[in-house]
């Protein structure tokens, strides 16, 4: 019974993952537009039609998407128009950037959003609980380009503190020390937009779980049995209020690479998100391609890793198919 | 394999600094020496411009002066006009259709090579096999090598833009590297960044959009000023330039007082870039040139200009050349708003006004779409408001207008397929050489590009733009590019609306000026990074 739901459930990954590969082929190839009018159109050459079907010739794919699944299992990508260079190592290029940028802010908010609802859910009815989620619930409606453009405003412009946009000093001859300083220092504005945007929601999430648990029984008689308040907030409470919030989670890291567009955009930060927009912006088809691809089976592969998270946190979800 | 390799290498690096960094807490200042600037950072919003190299650059402005610091032309232009570059001196022989060139002999290549006229003659050769689309070749017969150091470039025809469009834009190959080179386009060596230019270039990340130049000291015009040269990506220029992280950037007007206030210099450019209304004049009703003038008498430039730019701007010449270019034609017919000439134009090519003021003609109501986005002004995205002024304007001529925001390369290909109306657009070149109007007029010239009319119908203007290619006396040229102008205006195939007020600022303590070129950078790059100003 059990091998047979494995067995489904790789032939639905496998079948999802060519549904996204046929996706990633055909969409961007559905943008009005192309290379050629894209590069040249606002330039200083002006192009005779000639020259402009040369070059369309020249920037053009026709290998059918036979084509670019053999590609695909060949591990080549394709190369960009505009970087003449591998799409595969301009991916890896910016990917740490926003692994840092993104998967930070998506873990620390996480985890503070999931310790403070769990608090302020203990401390139930407090002024504390009343006044975080009134602020939370301000804060979550208040859009990252609100919140970045005013962190922009008081700590960059008016305080001087943080350097506005990049994410180093580019080609500062700098000690090690004083490099990794540079990147955090760069790091910070963008970081805490993104923690603003994401902690409301975790904690509000981890709060509302946290208060439909506590009412349960099973925890009376944790409490009764004499087990310490933080053994019975934590491991008995919290840890049933985690699954929701792996889901978001799980969700939001999805989405990371495409979602952290409007952050990276207005901090001139450089990750898959400017990376993707120049790409669209100049029709720079093997690399949206690529991108659209990586991050379609990163949302896959976040899935699988979820399933698998569920089962370790609640040994029930085994016998939920 | 290679995925993890990168990744692993990234967070050891991270991981080993971030140790090394919880050690110790300590500071290395940076600081520049007297006399000679230690380092110059530009800022730039969109940081990717391709490699400099002539086959590697985006075809747009950034992308050219990036390459302009690494490579070199035979003439240059500073704030004075055209100056020496690689040639000394120069001279045109109108009998034989001759220009030479007497090449500087101090001129070495970045290994270290002499640069020599056989470099100039091989380019020449090589460029016409491979194309480098910001020059033409066509009226070229070809190049002869007359010593070492000088160079004599024949013409096949007379070809009135050579020093801007060739001697002053045609940067210099070293042949010992070029000459095995079949497929330029994919040729990324580090031989390829060899230049005579006054940098070397040292990098270009892509991911961050940065460049890294350095001083080629043995640069034939004395060491460049400073030492490196870096170009970094920037979302908030003018932050970046009040807190001094960058020396020089474009602003927006606004910016200006505040920016001034602090101490920074503030250089304005000329007017040297149009916002056009483009028109599909190869449809009813817009193929009637009526018509066309009646959306001119309808259209306010300045109340755009008041309304969706605050007043920085001012209104264009309806002959497309700059008001501040030596040959616009001070009598180029104008349009002053004059809702009452509209609805006469309109009116007499048979439509007739109906409820509400709006105009109809056999059945069916007036109505036009016009075309909106995001463009990029001096180097900058900024939302296109005229598109919500225009649009009440021509309303309240009688003209219905559905208005629809697109993103820049969507409607550039309507644009391009002539799948439009109205289409607001813009572009600059405006104050270079007068060979931009035949670009920006005849679709022999510029049917590959968005921001041309694309308008052949004229035959006087058609023998005017062929006349202006072949005279090369400048006065009699003057003179037809002005008759360009008046016809052009009359004819209106597009609607030039208003020149944009661009700035920039920098930090004058670095003892760099910086300037924009009159006329533009090479064929009329409007950005003020010109190297002459990092020339001793």
């Amino acid at each position: 019974m059990q091998t047979n739901s494995r067995r489904y459930s790789v032939l639905s990954y496998c079948l999802a993952a060519l549904l996204m590969l046929y996706a990633s082929y055909l969409l961007p190839r559905l943008l009005p537009g192309d290379f050629v009018t894209a590069m040249y159109s606002s330039s200083q050459v002006t192009l005779n039609a000639e020259q402009e079907q040369e070059l369309k010739a020249f920037y053009t794919q026709e290998d059918g998407f036979g084509g670019y699944l053999l590609d695909f299992f060949r591990l080549s990508w394709g190369h960009s128009y505009a970087f003449l260079e591998p799409v595969s190592s301009l991916i890896l290029k910016a990917l740490p950037w926003t692994l840092l940028l993104m998967g930070g802010a998506h873990l620390f908010s996480m985890l503070a959003g999931f310790v403070a609802g769990v608090e302020t859910a203990w401390r139930r009815g407090g002024t504390a609980e009343k006044a975080g989620v009134g602020l939370m619930t301000v804060l979550q409606g208040i859009p990252e380009l609100g919140t970045g453009v005013l962190l922009l405003l008081v700590f960059a412009l008016h305080l001087g503190w943080f350097p506005a946009s990049g994410a180093e000093t580019a080609y500062a001859d700098q000690s090690p020390v004083r490099q990794v300083l540079d990147v955090l220092q760069h790091l910070i504005l963008p970081f805490s937009t993104l923690f603003l945007a994401y902690f409301p929601g975790n904690f509000l999430l981890t709060r509302g779980s946290m208060v439909m648990i506590l009412k349960s029984r099973f925890l009376e008689t944790a409490r009764a049995k004499g087990l310490p308040p933080l053994r019975v907030r934590y491991a008995h409470a919290a840890r049933n209020a985690l699954l929701p919030l792996v889901t978001r989670f799980g969700l939001r890291l999805a989405f990371m690479l495409t979602g952290a567009l409007v952050v990276e955009t207005l901090f001139a930060y450089p990750g898959l998100g400017t990376l993707l927009f120049n790409a669209i912006a100049m029709r720079d088809l093997p690399l949206v391609q690529g991108i659209v691809l990586f991050s379609s089976l990163l949302v896959l592969l976040v899935n699988l890793a979820l399933e698998a998270v569920y089962i370790r946190l609640d040994p029930r979800m085994k016998h939920a198919s | 394999m290679e995925f993890f390799f990168v990744f692993w290498k990234f967070f050891r690096k991270i991981g080993v600094l971030g140790m090394t960094a919880l050690l110790a807490w300590t500071c290395v200042p940076l600081s520049a020496g007297a006399g000679q600037v230690q380092e110059l950072r530009i800022a730039d919003r969109k940081g990717d411009w391709g490699s400099p190299n002539p086959y590697c650059h985006y075809p747009r402005g950034p992308g050219y002066i990036r390459m302009s610091w690494v490579f070199d032309t035979l003439v240059w232009k500073d704030k004075t006009g055209y100056v020496p570059a690689l040639a000394e001196s120069w001279s045109f022989d109108p009998e034989t259709l001759a220009f030479t060139f007497k090449l500087n002999p101090k001129a070495r290549w970045h290994d270290g090579q002499a640069l020599t006229a056989e470099d100039v003659a091989f380019s020449i050769a090589y460029f016409q096999e491979h194309p480098y689309r910001w020059i033409s070749l066509d009226a070229l017969r070809g190049a002869e090598v007359k010593d070492p150091h000088t160079v004599v470039i024949r013409l096949a025809k007379a070809y009135s833009p050579f020093l801007s469009d060739i001697g002053g834009t045609m940067p210099i190959l070293p042949r010992h590297i070029w000459e095995s080179v079949q497929e330029p386009a994919r040729y990324t060596e580090p031989e390829a960044f060899i230049g005579s230019g006054p940098y070397t270039f040292q990098d270009f990340n892509k991911a961050q959009g940065t460049y890294l130049y350095e001083a080629f000291t043995d640069y034939y015009q004395g060491r460049p000023r400073a030492d490196r040269l870096i170009y970094v990506r920037t979302g908030q220029p003018m932050i970046s330039l009040r807190s001094g992280q960058v020396d020089l950037a474009g602003i927006q007007p606004d910016m200006v007082t505040p920016l001034k206030n602090k101490g920074l210099k503030i250089i304005r450019d000329e007017r040297v870039w149009n916002k056009k209304l483009m028109i599909n004049h190869r449809k009813e009703p817009f193929q009637d040139r009526r018509f066309r003038q009646a959306l001119a008498y309808a259209i306010s430039r300045q109340q755009i200009i008041d309304r969706a730019h605050r007043g920085f701007g001012t209104p264009a010449s309806y002959g497309l050349l700059s008001i501040d270019h030596a040959m616009y034609n001070p009598e180029t017919p104008s349009y002053e708003q004059n809702p009452g000439k509209a609805r006469e134009l309109i009116e007499a090519m048979g439509y007739t006004r109906g409820e509400a003021g709006r105009y109809h003609k056999n059945g069916e109501s007036l109505k036009v779409e016009l075309l909106i986005s995001n463009i990029a002004v001096g180097g900058q995205n900024v939302a296109d408001r005229d598109g919500e002024v225009l649009k009440q304007q021509l309303e309240a001529a009688g003209i219905k207008v559905e208005m629809v925001n697109l993103e820049q390369a969507t409607t550039d290909t309507r644009v391009r397929n002539w799948d439009f109306d109205l289409a607001v657009s813009g572009h600059g070149g405006i104050a270079g050489d007068p060979k931009i109007l035949n670009e920006m007029i005849s679709s022999h010239y510029g049917a590959g590009s968005v921001n041309s009319a694309r308008y052949d119908a004229c035959p006087e203007l058609n023998r005017l733009m062929e006349a202006q290619m072949l005279e090369m006396d400048r006065e009699k040229r003057r003179q037809i590019v002005q008759r360009i102008q008046a016809v052009y205006a009359r004819e209106l195939p597009a609607i030039s609306l208003y020149y944009p007020d661009t700035y920039a600022a920098y930090n004058p303590d670095k003892g760099i000026e910086w300037y924009y070129t009159p006329g533009g950078i090479s064929k009329g790059i409007p950005i003020p990074q010109n190297k002459m100003s990092l020339i001793q």
